[in-house]
Formats: C-alpha cells, structure tokens, sequence
C-alpha cells in the first residue's frame, strides 16, 4: 500500500492546515478544554512548578515561599510531574507536534549555530518565564483565554504583549539576526 | 514522455527523489506508545488521561497550521505579513463565543462560573510582565505554545528557551510576593459581562475584534502598496 501518495494521507498528515483551519480547531479544542476540566487552557502555570521540581534536585526548597504557600500548591508539588495534569498537557503538546513531524517525514533535529542564537533562547526565555509570572499568564492563558474568558485583563495584556513584541522585533534585527 | 509509476515497490526508491526517508514507521510507532501511555494514565485517573489528550491534540493542531502567536504580533512590523494575526483574530472570536456559552449556562443555572481563572487584577504587573513576555517571545522565536510545538519539531535553540523559560518562571515565582503586595493585589479584575451585561460584553468584544480585523488588512494593503 503506498501510502505516501494516498490522497488523505497527503491531505491531513503531510501538507500543512491553512492558519485558519489551526485557529477553527484550537478554538473547537479550548471549548472542549473549558467544558471538560472547568478552566481555559494555560501553559506556563506549571512552568513554576517544573522550575520548583528542578530546584529541589539541586537542594534547594520553596515550601517558604509565598507564590506556593497554597495548598493546592503544596499539594500539586507534593503529588509530582507524572500526577499533575497541567505538566502532561505541556508533555502532550510537545509529543503532539513531534507526531504531527514523524507522520509528515519532516522531522529534523535543528542545532544552534551561533552563540547568538545562544543569548537569545536564554534572554528571550528568562523574559517569557518572569514576565508570565507576574503578568499571570502568558500569550495563552493571560492573553488568549483571557479575553476569550471575558476578561479585560486579556485585552491590557494583549495591547502590551503586542508593543513588547514591537521592541523585541527592533533587539532581533539589532542584536539577534 | 513515459510516466514511472512510482507505487509499484519495486522500482519506488531507486526513482525515489525525495531525499529524506520516510519516517512515517516512527511516526506510527510514536502514536502507539502515546496511546498506551494515555490508557496507562486512564487507569490512574481519566482527569490525567483528558489532559495528556487535549495538550496532544494542541501540539498537533499548532505544529500542522504552523499557528504561532509570536508571528501574529511580530510579523505585522517586521515583515508586513498578517494572515496569523488575522487567524488569531478569529480564535478569539471564535473561543469567545463557545466560551460565553459555557459560562452563561452556569450563570443560568445558578452554578459558579466556570474557567474564571484568567479574570484577574490588572496592573502594572500585567503591564511589565506582557511587554517582558513580548520581548522574549521574540527573541526566542517562539511563544509559551510555540516554544513547546518547536521541542518537539527538534529545535535544540527552543529547547534551551524552554530551560530558561522554567528558570525564568521559578525566579518570577520567588519575586511574585513583591508584585502581589506592591501591585497585583491592589488591581481590580473586570469581567465584561459586570459591566455590559451578557449579551453586550460578547458583542462589544465581537465588535472590537471585526474591527482589529479591517485594521490588520488595511494594514496589510498598505504594506503592499510600498
């Protein structure tokens, strides 16, 4: 059976959806999301969390800290990677788009070529991590289920996720490119 | 010009042009391990098992549309482009409308809102951190969803953005006493259906994002026409 010349397998598996056929599904995904788990779809919460998990590795401890002082916090520490939905989510994602690159044969392993490139995963990294803490979300959860939540926090967040990118577009040429 | 037919196994590599190897075996195999690994969280709990399955459907949804959020705000400025920015656009329309659904029914029926999480006090903790997150988002090349979608496409530069993500994330944790104290707990969270009722917050919010829409293309005919 050839498969790579079947006409669905070339249709669903190995060309790539239009924009707006991602943004049909990831809409129609949110909404399952919401109405299956009671919450909109979030991805860096957890981040804490994996950043607390490696911390202890080292010996390091957060129980004092105010940021996991809840229980549900404790408890979500206490319970481990393997038992926190969130954390599979995240690993889902991860595994859903490496499954979407085997099934298409694209996939392949892009190293870093430049020191460059070096600063700017950590830099641009270390600015996603802290400023999704305090601004409570990220370009999913604070920005995306935010306003679709009917939130005018998702807006405020969204005028200003949209100027950091403005400045950031000006540091890639500048710096990074 | 005689045409080789190129199904028939026998002649198919020697004629094969493409140069990468078929790596749908792996792809097959992968599906398999993911499904017995989702029947084994199903046995722990069907919460664990719902959420392994919906972060798969996302990461698959994001890698084939190639939907990224950064290039949605990036690309406006840098390249002119706006077919994602105008997808995100209809995202939000669209998750609006089956979101105020959801939550209108609860409010009907009496029961607690659902998926209020995300309607939290604005202040210049939601400012700072957005234009941070902006920046970084970038930089990297990648956002919160894109950044995870690029691991698993096999971007070694993302995978280090996603180390330095989660050490960003618990370094923001450690100071997020200061900002709740100084700034998030001295914010006000507004919910648009307090203020417009239902049926004018999901309105106004449609509205808003039709016309974000005919900005973005006006934008992008302009871009064209220099």
């Amino acid at each position: 059976m050839d498969i790579k010349n079947n006409e669905f397998y070339k249709k669903w598996f190995k060309s790539a959806w239009t924009y707006v056929v991602g943004a049909v599904l990831l809409s129609l995904f949110q909404i399952v999301t919401l109405a299956t788990t009671g919450e909109p779809w979030g991805v860096t919460a957890v981040f804490a969390n994996w950043g607390a998990w490696l911390y202890r590795t080292i010996g390091g401890n957060v129980d004092k800290w105010y940021y996991f002082s809840s229980t549900s916090a404790q408890s979500t520490l206490n319970a481990g990677f393997l038992k926190d939905p969130a954390s599979l989510r995240n690993l889902g994602i991860i595994f859903g788009a490496l499954l979407a690159t085997l099934l298409a044969s694209q996939f392949k392993v892009k190293k870093i070529k430049s020191k460059t490139q070096l600063v700017a995963a950590a830099l641009g990294g270390l600015l996603m991590g802290y400023g999704s803490r305090i601004g409570l979300g990220c370009n999913i959860g604070a920005f995306y289920s935010g306003i679709a939540s009917l939130s005018l926090s998702g807006w405020v967040f969204g005028v200003f996720l949209f100027l950091g990118a403005i400045v950031g577009s000006k540091l890639l040429v500048k710096f990074f490119m | 010009m005689r045409e080789i037919n190129t199904s028939s196994s026998s002649i198919k590599s020697s004629f094969s042009t493409r140069a990468t190897k078929s790596q749908l075996p792996f792809g097959i195999g992968l599906f398999i391990v993911l499904v017995i690994f989702g029947l084994f969280l199903s046995t722990i709990s069907g919460n664990l098992s719902l959420f392994w399955l919906t972060g798969i459907s996302f990461g698959f949804i994001l890698q084939k549309s190639r939907f990224c959020f950064t290039a949605a705000m990036r690309d406006p400025y840098l390249t002119g482009g706006t077919a994602v920015t105008i997808a995100v656009l209809i995202a939000l329309a669209i998750t609006s409308i089956g979101f105020t659904a959801i939550k209108y029914g609860d409010f009907i029926k009496g029961l607690p809102i659902s998926g209020q999480s995300y309607v939290v006090p604005i202040s210049i903790a939601t400012v700072v951190g957005a234009f941070m997150f902006g920046i970084g988002m970038v930089i990297a090349g990648g956002c919160a969803s894109g950044t995870l979608m690029r691991v698993g496409e096999g971007f070694t530069m993302l995978i280090l953005a996603l180390f330095f993500f989660v050490i960003g994330s618990l370094w923001g944790a450690h100071d997020f006493e200061w900002w709740n104290l100084n700034f998030i707990s001295k914010g006000k969270a507004v919910f648009l259906p307090d203020v417009f009722g239902w049926f004018g917050a999901i309105v106004i919010q449609l509205l808003v994002i039709a016309i974000l829409y005919i900005l973005v293309e006006k934008w992008k005919t302009r871009k064209q026409n220099q």
